[in-house]
């Protein structure tokens, strides 16, 4: 039987109840997604708390914390059917226990390694590739556009460096962001409306940047193929030093 | 702004020679107002070269009194020069680092006046950073080779890296291309960097090279035979506690490779002797590009040796965290790489005796001496063998470079590279040789080649192809 979710975390543990205790899962979507089957059967699972920690304290006491995380950045990637693959791994790992998770060259575990090298992979590009602007009244505000959705994974980061700066990061395609100061950070909706204003020395700096950028490699060595391997060319929108003209500061700000 | 833009843009062209970039070794959280270190280090971007930008790169000043021969900043060059002021380099560093651009500083500088002041102005400058703005971010210190004791000390409190750059690898072409740098002034920074990090029980020492051993004892201090003579060598010396942390990512240094005419083998002695010694993080390696016109210097249109620079590296790992040796890569009287392959590769090949390695039972070093294995994989293979016996399919999903590495394992007793079992067709198979002729003829080097040599060449090829034939006839019959 297919099953449709409300696209939470909360949401999927409730499905994986349902799998062991009403019927067989073959396929999860979310309410969204799904396509009517005329043949298929399907049922929506309604979110229930208490279901979804019953499964997340068996899957911590019976299979591992370590399972828990990856099965939760799984959760987080964009991957496509990540939620079947959540399932079966659940369902294997209650099978055989803390130590399936060294079976690497099990395909289930495969597909979750790959999801979770993935979200981690991007997580890490983002704690790069996050270029703040100084804004009146003293917030740093950045803007990402990640594949996964690795937003909450930033803020540990980034608030211990920053602890007594209140910073913003957006992330555009998902229209929410990271609102922290002082060491406490929340994630809530955030639209092109809400954002503050430029400082007046900022397109100054970021002169600076890119003049430094383009001054530090060495002609002779010119590398473009390895450059795109280290930064694809889908994260430059939001690098200040891949901007083409320093007029572009101007237009952005 | 735009004074300190002109500073900025001559600077950073200065300083880009400078290889290390690195922002690891040390994991430090927020203990000032701003910043942190992470313990891999983090890049931020990447500039056209290719070569990672961590840190903001640029020297305190590029107004040398030295005159050494292969430098862009040598005081024979006619060259835009310009200086930092201290506050001035603090407040850019930290503007930068607030808005994620860089992971912190790196200052070098060329030698104004004498090393004793250039080394006062940078430390003045990292000390406004470190104890004005508060910084906590990644600091690393460029020494000037014959700097006093007591700055290098003071340097050495403020900064998390230090570096002293050996630039050549034998005391002979440190001679020929840079007479106003002697062998001991380089050497007696170093010493005093790791016996001080030995002192305070902080030394790491480079990559996997010493897992496992203390390194802080008596009997790694360098240089000091009184103290070697005295006491047990073994003995784990007694920390100086003050509270503060000296160098605690270590030191590196540089080496330029193709600017004097030493071997591989040379080159990668010196940095194995540095690793042992000094125990070093790390030795950086730089391919040679042409700026000043020399007569003992290779040619201005000459391109820099990447692909040399690229086998040094490899190799350097197979040092830091492979455990091999030198005279092992080395092994008969060679003294250069195979330009063609992998380090690991050719020592596989000549080294054929030692293989193939059975998956399913070899430690963790032995996995780790297979062409195509690396430590993600090797701990891989550990693990998944507690559970049941690794197979041929299973390697390859573990991510083992299989067309690398299925000529020198088996798995449970099978053996899957289709070749015959033998150095050249080995060699052949990796090279992507077809019947023994060489695809990298047709490479660019081929134009560097006049045309005698490219006679040559054919002919060697040509008869690797006769042998190859002949091998093959040999192989269908049966008799090998």
């Amino acid at each position: 039987m297919d099953y449709l979710y409300d696209g939470t975390f909360e949401g999927l543990l409730t499905c994986i109840h349902h799998h062991y205790y009403t019927a067989k899962a073959t396929g999860i979507y979310t309410k969204e997604s799904y396509q009517m089957n005329l043949l298929g059967d399907f049922l929506e699972v309604e979110t229930d708390e208490a279901k979804a920690s019953i499964v997340y304290d068996a899957m911590e006491e019976k299979i591992s914390h370590f399972a828990v995380r990856c099965m939760y950045k799984t959760f987080l990637s964009n991957v496509a059917d990540k939620e079947m693959k959540i399932l079966r791994f659940a369902v294997m790992g209650f099978r055989t226990g803390p130590k399936f998770t060294y079976m690497h060259g099990n395909d289930i575990v495969i597909a979750i390694e790959t999801a979770v090298r993935q979200v981690g992979n991007e997580a890490e590009r983002m704690r790069q590739f996050v270029r703040f602007s100084q804004m009146d009244g003293g917030v740093l505000y950045g803007e990402i556009e990640p594949e996964h959705d690795v937003l909450e994974l930033l803020p540990s980061h980034f608030c211990d460096r920053f602890k007594n700066e209140p910073f913003i990061i957006r992330d555009v395609g998902r229209n929410k962001a990271i609102v922290a100061l002082k060491g406490q950070w929340y994630i809530t909706d955030f639209g092109e409306g809400d954002m503050p204003d430029y400082s007046t020395d900022e397109v100054g700096y970021r002169r600076l940047w890119k003049k430094y950028f383009d001054h530090i490699a060495i002609k002779e060595r010119i590398n473009p193929r390895c450059q795109a391997g280290h930064v694809p060319l889908k994260y430059r929108k939001h690098l200040v030093e891949f901007q083409l003209q320093t007029d572009d500061f101007e237009r952005t700000i | 702004m735009e004074q300190i833009m002109k500073k900025l843009e001559i600077l950073a062209e200065s300083a880009k020679y400078d290889v290390s970039c690195s922002s690891s070794g040390v994991k430090r959280q927020n203990n000032g107002t701003i910043g942190s270190t992470t313990a891999a280090g983090i890049c931020h971007t990447w500039a056209a070269d290719g070569r990672c930008i961590s840190l903001l790169k640029v020297l305190f000043t590029n107004n040398c009194a030295y005159n050494c021969e292969y430098c862009v900043n040598r005081r024979d060059n006619d060259f835009p020069r310009a200086s930092f002021e201290p506050e001035e380099l603090a407040k850019l560093t930290y503007e930068f680092y607030r808005r994620n651009y860089i992971e912190g500083l790196f200052i070098s500088s060329a030698v104004e006046v004498s090393p004793d002041y250039t080394a006062e102005r940078i430390l003045k400058a990292i000390r406004i950073l470190r104890y004005d703005y508060q910084f906590a971010g990644y600091i690393h210190a460029k020494i000037i080779p014959g700097v006093s004791q007591e700055i290098l000390h003071e340097i050495g409190l403020v900064a998390d890296r230090l570096s002293v750059n050996i630039e050549m690898p034998n005391s002979e072409s440190l001679n020929k291309f840079a007479p106003q740098k002697k062998p001991k002034q380089i050497f007696t920074p170093m010493k005093q960097i790791t016996n001080t990090l030995i002192e305070r029980g902080a030394l790491v020492g480079p990559g996997t090279m010493f897992k496992g051993q203390n390194v802080n004892v008596a009997g790694n201090l360098v240089g000091l035979q009184a103290i070697k003579g005295s006491r047990d060598l073994t003995v784990p010396i007694r920390r100086k506690r003050d509270g503060k942390d000296f160098a605690p990512a270590g030191q590196t240094t540089q080496m330029i490779i193709g600017a004097g005419g030493e071997s591989d083998a040379s080159i990668l002695t010196t940095s194995e002797n540095l690793y042992r010694t000094f125990k070093m993080k790390r030795v950086y390696y730089s391919a040679y590009v042409p700026v000043v016109k020399s007569p003992i210097l290779p040619d201005l249109k000459s391109a820099p040796p990447l692909q040399r620079e690229h086998r040094m590296y490899q190799a350097d790992w197979l040092l830091r965290f492979y455990g091999f040796t030198t005279s092992e890569l080395f092994k008969n009287k060679d003294e250069n790489l195979d330009p063609d392959m992998d380090p690991k590769v050719a020592w596989a090949i000549k080294n054929l005796d030692r293989f193939p390695i059975e998956i399913n039972r070899a430690s963790y070093m032995e996995l780790m001496r297979i062409p195509g294995v690396g430590d993600t994989s090797a701990k891989r293979i550990l693990r998944a063998r507690k559970l049941a016996p690794v197979g041929y399919d299973d390697l390859k999903k573990m991510g083992v470079v299989m067309k690398r590495a299925k000529y020198f394992l088996t798995c449970c007793g099978k053996y899957y590279g289709d070749r015959k079992f033998l150095p050249e067709t080995i060699r052949n198979a990796m090279l992507g040789m077809e019947n023994g002729l060489q695809m990298s003829m047709f490479d660019t080097h081929q134009n560097l080649l006049t045309a005698a040599s490219q006679v040559q060449l054919f002919d060697n090829n040509w008869k690797r192809l006769e042998q190859g034939a002949a091998l093959e006839k040999l192989s269908i019959a049966g008799v090998i």
